[in-house]
C-alpha cells in the first residue's frame, strides 16, 4: 500500500509544479504593473513597482522563488490595493470565515445526500424515488445565483420582518450581510443561511450521483446472495451496499471540494463575508497581483492535498489497494 | 518451398509496477516457436487458455510485433517490412476473430464495411464492387438484400459468417482463424466449421486454426501444433493422433475428450497440480507442475523440440 | 456520421423516449427564437428602449398605491415638459405615442389631470381611502387618453413588450429576456461546440497513440483541472481587461473553451483506451489502415454518443457560468443576458419585485432541463452500464 501512496504523491508534485507555472504565466500575459497603475501611471511609478515584485527578471527565477516562498509558507508579500497588510495577513485572516462556511457545507451535504441516495436507491422505480430524482433534476436547472437572491430575500429578510424585532441581534435569525466570529450564536446569525443555501443547490447534483452509485452497488450479485440468505433490508443496505460504494463516495466527496469554493467565492460576495473566495475575487477585479498569484497557488495546493488524502483513503477503504 | 516459415518466434510483454512504473518483469507469451506451413494445408493450433496460441497467430500477420523472431511469406521475409511494403502480404493474410459481437464495427454497415477493404485494396474495378459484395454474401451463406444492415441485427452465428467474408473480401492465400467458433452455441459451430472447410477445398486456402478444443482441430486440419505456456511441444499430423502422440500434455487432452460410451475402459491422464505463472516460468520444462514423467533432467533444462518420425516432432525427455 | 448514427440502437432507443423527444423539442424551439432574433427579430438597440414606467409588474401582477401615484406624477411632469418644448411628437414609448390632437388640447388635459392628482399628492395612505383610489383610478384612464390607442399589429408588439413588466430603467423584461435567449445559445453553442471538439481530438490522440502524447495529455488536464474551474475563468478573462474585447463574448468563449475541453478529453480518452483492443479495430489494422485512418474513420465515430453526452452538459455548464461570471462583474457587459438580468434584479427582489428575475431564471430553467433531459436520455440509450 505504502508504494501505491508514495507513487501518487510523486505524481501529484510535478502535477503542482505545472499548475503554478500556468498560473503564473497566465498572470503575466498582460503585464500586472502597468494594468494595476493605469495610463495615469508615471515612468518612475512603473520602475519601482517592478522592481518591487521582482518582475522584470526572467520568469524561471521568478518561478523559482515563488515557489520557494509557497513551499515554506512565506507569504510576506504586500498588497498592492491594501499596502500595509502582507498576503499572508489577509490570508489568515480570509481563512477562518471560508472554513465556518465550507467544511459544514461539506458535512452536511454528504450526510444528507448520501441517506437520500441510499434511499432513493433503495426504493429505486418507486413513488418515492421518482419524485426525488424529479425534484434533484429540477433543482438542478436553476442558478446558484437565483437560489442565493431567493434565500437571502426569504431567510433574512422576509424572516427578519416576521420576526419582528424580539430577543438577540433583534430578533433577526439570519443577518442579511457581513461575518463576526463566534461559535453557536454568531455562527448561526451569520453562516448558518449560507451554509443551507450551499446545501440545498449542491443536493440536485450530489443526490443524483449517490443514487447512482448505490443503484449500481445493488445490481450487483453479491446483493442478491445477501438477500437469499435472509438478510434484513437494513443490513443490506447499510452493511453491504454502503460500505462497498464508499470508494465512489469518498472520491466524490473529495471531488466536489472546487464546487465548494465556487459557492464561497458567490456567498461570500453576496453576503459581504470577509473570506478567501470574496478576498480572491477582490484581488481580481482590483487586478492585485501579488494577492491573486498567492491565494491561487494555495487553491491550487489545497486541492492536490485534497487529492492526495482522496487517495489515500482509497488505499485504506479498497482492500484491493491495501493489500496489493 | 512452404507458404509460411516461422522461424524462432519469441514474444514476451512488459510488466509494469512498483513506484515508478518501471518494467518489474516480462510475460513469457511465445517461446522461440518454429515451423512451417504449406500451401492449401491446414495447420491446427491447440492448447490451453494462456500458452500463447492467439498471440502466436497474430504475430504471424504481423498484428502484433515480436519481440525476436522472423516471418517468411511465400519466400519473403516480411517481420521488419514497413507501413507500404507490407500492404500486398496485408492483402494476402487474413484474420477471422473469435468473437462476433467484438469483431464488427457496430457503425457500419455490412456493405460498408466490406467495400472499404475492398475499395483500399482496388480489388476489383469500382462498377464491380457492389456485384463482388454480393457474391461474398452468398458466398458465406447471407442473403445479399441483407448487406445494409448493422451488425446487431444479425445473430452470432451470421455475425461470424460477416467476418469470414470480411476476410475472403481481399482474395487472401492465408487465413488464421483464432478460435473460430469457440463463441458460438454448438449447432452453430458445425455449420460455420462446414463452411469454412467448402470455402477452404473451393478457394485453395491455407488456413493457421486456433482453437483449446481437440476435437475440432482433428476434424478440421491435416496437421497440428501443440503448445504449452508459449512452447511448442508437440508436432504432428491429426490422422495418427490417437494412437502416436507421444508427449503427455497431447495425451492428456486426448484422455480429456468426453467419450459416447460411459462403461468404454479407457486409460486416463489426469493431470494434478498448477499451471505456472507465463511470468516467472520455472526453468526446464515448463510442464514439469503437471507431468506425470516427470524426471529430474526435466528440471534443468527444456528439451529441444526433436523429429522423432516424419513429420513428428516432439519435446519431451521422457521420449527417446 | 450523424446520419449512420441516428440509424443506430441507441438512437433508435432515444427516439422511443418520449420525454426526451419532447425535450428536444423544446431546444428546437428555443434554437428557432435565437435565430429569429440574430435575424433581426429583436435589435440590440431595442433592449436598452424605454417602454414604460420604470418596475412595471406583468400582465398579473399588481402595484402599491404610492407607486400608481409616483408613476402618474412622471407622466404628467414629462409630457407637460414634452409640450412646453415642442417635443411632443418624439415622445414615446416604443410603439406608444402621444394622440393626435392640437398642443392647446393636450395642455389642456394635462392641467385636468393635475387637478385631481394634487389631491392624491400629500396623502400618505391612499388605501384607506376609497374615494381616493376612484381619483387614482380617474387620473391614470385621462393619462391613457393622452397616448394614441394602440391598433392591430402595434397593439400586439407592445402588449409583448409589457407582458413581464419592466426592469428600474423602464426597459421590456419581455424583450431583454427573449434576447437573451439568443445570447445563451450563442455562448452554448460556440463553447460547446468547441470544448467537445478540441477535448475530442486529444483525447483519442491520446488514448489511442499512447507514448509520450498520453503523457502530455494527461499532465495538461491534470494542471488545468487542478485549479478550479472557476478562478480559471476569472483569471482568464482578466486577461482582456482594457482591450477591445474586454465585455464582449470572446472572453467568455476563449475561458471556458480552455477549462471545458477537460470533460469530453477524458470521457473519451477512457473510450479510446477501451475501444482500441476491440477485434474491429485489430481487424482494421490487418486489412492494412494506416493508424490516423483507424484513429478517425473506426474509433472517434463509435465515441459519438460520447461526444453528444458531453456536448448538452457543457452547453448547460457555458450557460450557468455565464450568468456566475457576470455576476463577478466578468461577464457581459454591452449585452442584456439571463446573467446580467439576474444581476440587476437584486435590488429589485427586496421590494418584492420578481419579474425580472422570474423571466429570465424561467426561460433559463426551460433550456437548461431540456438539455439535462436529453443528457441523461442519451446515457440512457447509448451507455449499457449506465444507472437510469
Amino acid at each position: 500500500m505504502w508504494t501505491y501512496v508514495v507513487r501518487r504523491l510523486l505524481y501529484n508534485v510535478p502535477v503542482y509544479l505545472g499548475i503554478i507555472a500556468l498560473m503564473m504565466a497566465m498572470l503575466r500575459v498582460r503585464n500586472p504593473v502597468m494594468m494595476f497603475l493605469g495610463k495615469s501611471a508615471t515612468e518612475e511609478q512603473i520602475a519601482d513597482l517592478t522592481e518591487r515584485i521582482g518582475l522584470a527578471r526572467p520568469f524561471f527565477f521568478q518561478y523559482l522563488e515563488f515557489l520557494g516562498q509557497v513551499f515554506t509558507l512565506n507569504f510576506s508579500q504586500e498588497s498592492w490595493q491594501q499596502p500595509g497588510k502582507t498576503v499572508g495577513d489577509l490570508l489568515s485572516d480570509a481563512i477562518v470565515p471560508t472554513l465556518w462556511i465550507t467544511v459544514p457545507s461539506l458535512i452536511i451535504t454528504a450526510g444528507i445526500a448520501i441517506a437520500v441516495g441510499l434511499v432513493s436507491a433503495f426504493f429505486r422505480g418507486r413513488a418515492l424515488d421518482k419524485s426525488l430524482v424529479l425534484v434533484a433534476t429540477l433543482g438542478m436547472c436553476i442558478s446558484y445565483l437565483v437560489y442565493i437572491i431567493f434565500g437571502q430575500y426569504f431567510g433574512a429578510y422576509k424572516l427578519n420582518d416576521a420576526l419582528a424585532g424580539e430577543g438577540p441581534f433583534d430578533g433577526k435569525l439570519f443577518a442579511i450581510e457581513s461575518w463576526e466570529p463566534g461559535f453557536p450564536g454568531n455562527w448561526i446569525h451569520f453562516c448558518l443561511l449560507p451554509v443551507i443555501i450551499n446545501v440545498v443547490v449542491a443536493m440536485g447534483y450530489d443526490t443524483r450521483f449517490y443514487r447512482a452509485v448505490m443503484v449500481e452497488e445493488s445490481t450487483r450479485d453479491y446483493i442478491t446472495t445477501a438477500k437469499a440468505k435472509g438478510a434484513s433490508k437494513r443490513k443490506v443496505m447499510f452493511v453491504h451496499m454502503l460500505k462497498n460504494a464508499m470508494i465512489p463516495i469518498i472520491t466524490r466527496v473529495m471531488t466536489t471540494l472546487p464546487f465548494l469554493f465556487v459557492g464561497s467565492v458567490l456567498l461570500e460576495s453576496y453576503f459581504n463575508i470577509p473570506g478567501m473566495g470574496r478576498e480572491l475575487l477582490t484581488a481580481i477585479n482590483e487586478l492585485d497581483f501579488p494577492v491573486t498569484q498567492t491565494f491561487t497557488a494555495v487553491f491550487a495546493a489545497l486541492f492536490i492535498v485534497t487529492n492526495v488524502l482522496t487517495d489515500v483513503l482509497y488505499a485504506l477503504v479498497d482492500p484491493r489497494v491495501r493489500l496489493s | 518451398m512452404s507458404l509460411i516459415r516461422v522461424d524462432n518466434m519469441v514474444k514476451h510483454f512488459p510488466v509494469r509496477g512498483g513506484v515508478l512504473n518501471r518494467i518489474v518483469g516480462k510475460v513469457h507469451a511465445v517461446n522461440g516457436v518454429s515451423f512451417r506451413i504449406d500451401e492449401g494445408e491446414v495447420l491446427g493450433v491447440v492448447g490451453e487458455s494462456g500458452c500463447g496460441k492467439s498471440t502466436l497467430g497474430k504475430l504471424i500477420i504481423r498484428l502484433i510485433e515480436s519481440t525476436s523472431g522472423e516471418v517468411h511469406y511465400d519466400g519473403t521475409e516480411i517481420t521488419h517490412l514497413g507501413h507500404n511494403d507490407m500492404l500486398p502480404f496485408r492483402r494476402r493474410m487474413q484474420i477471422v476473430f473469435q468473437d462476433p459481437y467484438s469483431s464488427l464495427n457496430p457503425r457500419l454497415t455490412v456493405n460498408a464495411l466490406l467495400k472499404e477493404a475492398i475499395v483500399f485494396h482496388s480489388i476489383v474495378p469500382p462498377s464491380e464492387v457492389e456485384s463482388h459484395i454480393d457474391k461474398l454474401m452468398a458466398k458465406v451463406g447471407l442473403r445479399p438484400d441483407q448487406k445494409n444492415r448493422f451488425p446487431h441485427e444479425f445473430s452470432g452465428g451470421q455475425r461470424q459468417r460477416i467476418g469470414i467474408a470480411r476476410a475472403l473480401a481481399l482474395n487472401p492465400d492465408f487465413i488464421v482463424a483464432d478460435e473460430p467458433v469457440s463463441a458460438l452455441d454448438v449447432s452453430i459451430q458445425a455449420q460455420v466449421l462446414n463452411l469454412m472447410m467448402d470455402l477452404k477445398d473451393e478457394l485453395g486456402l491455407t488456413l493457421l486454426f486456433i482453437s483449446h478444443d481437440l476435437k475440432v482441430i482433428e476434424h478440421f486440419c491435416d496437421r497440428v501444433l501443440v503448445m504449452y505456456l508459449g512452447y511448442v511441444v508437440e508436432e504432428m499430423n491429426c490422422l495418427d493422433i490417437h494412437g502416436e502422440a507421444r508427449h503427455p500434455y497431447t495425451q492428456a487432452l486426448l484422455g480429456a475428450n468426453p467419450v459416447n460410451d460411459p462403461d468404454e475402459d479407457r486409460e486416463l491422464t489426469v493431470l494434478e497440480g498448477d499451471v505456472p505463472s507465463p511470468f516467472s516460468p520455472p526453468k526446464g520444462c515448463p510442464f514439469v507442475t503437471r507431468c506425470p514423467l516427470v524426471e529430474s533432467r526435466c528440471h534443468e533444462e527444456m528439451p529441444p523440440l526433436v523429429e522423432k518420425t516424419k513429420g513428428h516432432r516432439v519435446a519431451c525427455w521422457a521420449v527417446e | 456520421m450523424i446520419l449512420k448514427a441516428l440509424r443506430s440502437r441507441g438512437a433508435r432507443k432515444f427516439r422511443q423516449n418520449r420525454l426526451a423527444m419532447f425535450a428536444l423539442g423544446v431546444i428546437s424551439v428555443y434554437g428557432v427564437v435565437a435565430l429569429l432574433v440574430a435575424l433581426g427579430g429583436i435589435r440590440l438597440e431595442e433592449t436598452f428602449e424605454r417602454v414604460s414606467r420604470n418596475s412595471i409588474p406583468g400582465a398579473w401582477g399588481s402595484q402599491t398605491s404610492e407607486k400608481r401615484v409616483n408613476d402618474a406624477e412622471e407622466y404628467l411632469e414629462e409630457i407637460e415638459s414634452a409640450l412646453d418644448n415642442e417635443e411632443h411628437l418624439e415622445y414615446r414609448f416604443a410603439e406608444r405615442k402621444l394622440v393626435d390632437l392640437p398642443v392647446e388640447e393636450l395642455v389642456e388635459r394635462v392641467e385636468e389631470s393635475w387637478e385631481i392628482w394634487d389631491e392624491l399628492a400629500d396623502v400618505s395612505n391612499v388605501d384607506e381611502h376609497p374615494e381616493l383610489l376612484v381619483k387614482l383610478d380617474e387620473v391614470e384612464e385621462r393619462i391613457d387618453a393622452l397616448f394614441a390607442p394602440l391598433e392591430g399589429v402595434d397593439g400586439w408588439m407592445y402588449a409583448f413588450r409589457t407582458y413581464l413588466g419592466t426592469d428600474r430603467q423602464g426597459r421590456s423584461i419581455t424583450v431583454r429576456a427573449v434576447y437573451s435567449i439568443k445570447l445563451a445559445i450563442q455562448v452554448g453553442f460556440i463553447v460547446a461546440l468547441a470544448a467537445t471538439l478540441l477535448g475530442t481530438l486529444l483525447g483519442a490522440a491520446a488514448g489511442f497513440f499512447g507514448g509520450w502524447i498520453d503523457g502530455l495529455v494527461i499532465w495538461l488536464y491534470s494542471t488545468f483541472s487542478a485549479i478550479p474551474v472557476l478562478i480559471m475563468l476569472m483569471v482568464l478573462v482578466t486577461i482582456f481587461i482594457d482591450t477591445p474585447y474586454e465585455g464582449t463574448l470572446v472572453p467568455l468563449y476563449v475561458s471556458m473553451m480552455l477549462t471545458f475541453w477537460i470533460g469530453p478529453c477524458r470521457v473519451i480518452r477512457g473510450e479510446v483506451l477501451k475501444l482500441k483492443e476491440l477485434e474491429y479495430v485489430q481487424a482494421a489494422t490487418s486489412i492494412g489502415f494506416g493508424r490516423f485512418y483507424i484513429l478517425v474513420k473506426h474509433l472517434i465515430p463509435n465515441t459519438s454518443h460520447l461526444m453528444f453526452i458531453n456536448f448538452s452538459l457543457l452547453f448547460i455548464g457555458a450557460i450557468k457560468n455565464e450568468v456566475i461570471l457576470t455576476f463577478l462583474n466578468l461577464g457581459v457587459k454591452n449585452q442584456p443576458s439571463w446573467g446580467t438580468m439576474i444581476n440587476q434584479s437584486r435590488q429589485e427582489v427586496i421590494n418584492g419585485f420578481f419579474w425580472q428575475i422570474g423571466a429570465a431564471t424561467a426561460l433559463m430553467f426551460g433550456l437548461v432541463w431540456a438539455f439535462n433531459i436529453v443528457s441523461d436520455a442519451l446515457q440512457d440509450s447509448f451507455d449499457p452500464k449506465h444507472v437510469s
